[in-house]
C-alpha cells in the first residue's frame, strides 16, 4: 500500500516536474516570440503568461521555483530581460505565480479572485523590491516613480493575462483532467 | 537546439578551460564588488572595469561582441542618466551610479555566459544543496526549450509558407492560435514524460552525475579575482 502510494507521489511529481519544464520553456519562448514581431515585451509581458498559467496548474512551491528561474534562465540563454529587470522580474514572477498557486490550488477560490490578487500581489511586490534595491544602491531619487512607469506601461500585458490566463489553464485542465480532480481533492 | 539560444561562444582561451566553479565564486564577487563600490570617487569603478578588461583577454571575448550584448542594459541606463542631466544632483549621482553598476554587472556576466555552457553552469549549481532543485527545475526547461523549438520551428514553417505577407490582424490571430496549441500540446506532452520518467525508475529524487573535484590553482584563480574586486570597493566605499 505504502509502496504504491509513493508509486502514485513519483508519478505526480514527474508529471509536475515535466509540466513545469514544458510551462517554463514557453515562457523563454514566447518572449523571443514576441521580439522577432517586433511588439514591445515590457508592454505586452509575455514572459508572464506562462508563468501566471503555471501557478494556477502546479503546487505552490514549484511554481513559485518556476517563476524565479526562468527569467534568470533566459537572461542566461538570450540576455533578454536586460540585468537591472531580471533579478526584479525572477521576484515578480515568483510571487505571482505563488500567490496564484497558494489561492487556486490550495484553498481553492475561484480563478476570477486568484488572478487579480496575485496580479495586485505582483505589483506590491516589486514597489518593495524596487525600493529596496534603490536603498541598497544608495539611489535616493526615482523610485517610485520607475514602479509607476512599469505598471502603467504593463497595463496591456495585465489586461492580456486577465483575458489569456483563464482560457489557458481550462484548456490545460481540460487535456489533464487529473489537476481538476487533484484540485476539488485538496 | 538549445545552442540556437546559448550565449556561448566556443573558443580556446584560459577562461574557456577554467572550472564553471571558480567562475562562478569570480562572479559573485566581482557583482558583489560592483554593488558596494561607489561612484565617486571614481578609482573603484575604474578598478573593476580593469578587472572586466582582464576577463575579456583571458576569455578571448571580442569587445564588439561584448558590447552588442550590453547594448540593451546601455541603452536601460541610458536614458535615465540623459534625462538627469535636466534634474538635481541627487538624481544626476543616483542615474550615474545606476548605470556604472549595471554595466559592470551585465557585461561581466556576459562575460562568463560567453565563456561557459549554460548546461555546465547549471551542473555545476546543482551541486549546491541550496540550489539544487532550481537547478533541476532550470534542466528540465532546457529541455523542455528543445522539444517546444522543434514545435515551434514547424509552426512557422507552415506559417510562413500559408501566409508570407500576412497583415497585423492575421499575425495576432496566427500567434495567438499558435500559442493556445502550443500550451495545449505541452500540457499533453508532460503527462507522456512524466509516465516515461517513472518507467525509468524515477522515485521523486533526481539522478546526478559524480562530482568531479575543481582543480586547486583555478579555485585559487577564482577566489583571488573576487577578493581583487572586493578589496577594491570595499576600500573605496569605507576609506
Amino acid at each position: 500500500m505504502v509502496a504504491r502510494k509513493r508509486g502514485k507521489d513519483a508519478l505526480w511529481q514527474a508529471r509536475e516536474l515535466s509540466l513545469a519544464g514544458l510551462l517554463g520553456a514557453l515562457g523563454l519562448l514566447l518572449p523571443v516570440g514576441f521580439h522577432a514581431l517586433g511588439w514591445g515585451g515590457k508592454i505586452f509581458l509575455p514572459m508572464h503568461l506562462p508563468i501566471v498559467a503555471a501557478g494556477f496548474v502546479l503546487g505552490p512551491a514549484t511554481a513559485a521555483g518556476l517563476g524565479l528561474v526562468v527569467p534568470l534562465l533566459s537572461l542566461a540563454l538570450t540576455g533578454m530581460p536586460p540585468l537591472p529587470l531580471a533579478p526584479l522580474m525572477s521576484v515578480e514572477l515568483m510571487v505571482k505565480a505563488g500567490v496564484a498557486s497558494l489561492l487556486y490550488r490550495v484553498l481553492r477560490l475561484p480563478i476570477w479572485i486568484a488572478l487579480p490578487v496575485a496580479l495586485v500581489a505582483d505589483w506590491v511586490v516589486l514597489a518593495l523590491a524596487v525600493l529596496l534595491a534603490a536603498g541598497f544602491l544608495n539611489i535616493k531619487a526615482g523610485a517610485l516613480a520607475y514602479v509607476a512607469a512599469v505598471i502603467v506601461a504593463g497595463l496591456p500585458g495585465t489586461a492580456l493575462q486577465l483575458a489569456a490566463v483563464p482560457a489557458a489553464v481550462a484548456a490545460i485542465e481540460r487535456r489533464l483532467p487529473r489537476l481538476a480532480l487533484k484540485r476539488g481533492k485538496q | 537546439m538549445i545552442g540556437h539560444f546559448d550565449l556561448y561562444m566556443r573558443r580556446e582561451s584560459a577562461l574557456h578551460r577554467m572550472d564553471e566553479r571558480a567562475k562562478i565564486i569570480a562572479l559573485v564577487g566581482f557583482v558583489l564588488a560592483a554593488l558596494i563600490a561607489p561612484t565617486r570617487p571614481v578609482w573603484p569603478a575604474c578598478t573593476l572595469f580593469g578587472l572586466l578588461g582582464l576577463g575579456l583577454v583571458f576569455g578571448r571575448v571580442p569587445p564588439l561582441l561584448l558590447a552588442r550584448r550590453t547594448l540593451l542594459v546601455a541603452l536601460f541606463v541610458g536614458l535615465p542618466l540623459l534625462v538627469s542631466r535636466w534634474g538635481g544632483e541627487d538624481a544626476r549621482l543616483a542615474a550615474e551610479a545606476f548605470a556604472v553598476k549595471s554595466l559592470l554587472v551585465a557585461a561581466a556576466f556576459m562575460v562568463l555566459m560567453t565563456t561557459t555552457r549554460t548546461v555546465d553552469l547549471l551542473d555545476a549549481t546543482g551541486r549546491l544543496p541550496l540550489l539544487r532543485g532550481l537547478s533541476a527545475l532550470a534542466q528540465f526547461i532546457v529541455r523542455g526549450v528543445n522539444v517546444l523549438l522543434g514545435e515551434v520551428v514547424r509552426t512557422y514553417r507552415a506559417w510562413a509558407l500559408r501566409a508570407p505577407r500576412a497583415n497585423l490582424q492575421l499575425r495576432v490571430r496566427g500567434l495567438a492560435a499558435a500559442s493556445v496549441s502550443l500550451v495545449g500540446r505541452a500540457a499533453a506532452r508532460s503527462d507522456r514524460i512524466g509516465a516515461a520518467m517513472v518507467l525509468r525508475g524515477f522515485d521523486g529524487s533526481l539522478p546526478q552525475a559524480p562530482a568531479r573535484s575543481p582543480a586547486a590553482a583555478h579555485l585559487a584563480i577564482g577566489v583571488a579575482f573576487a577578493m581583487l574586486s572586493l578589496a577594491a570597493a570595499g576600500i573605496g566605499r569605507w576609506t
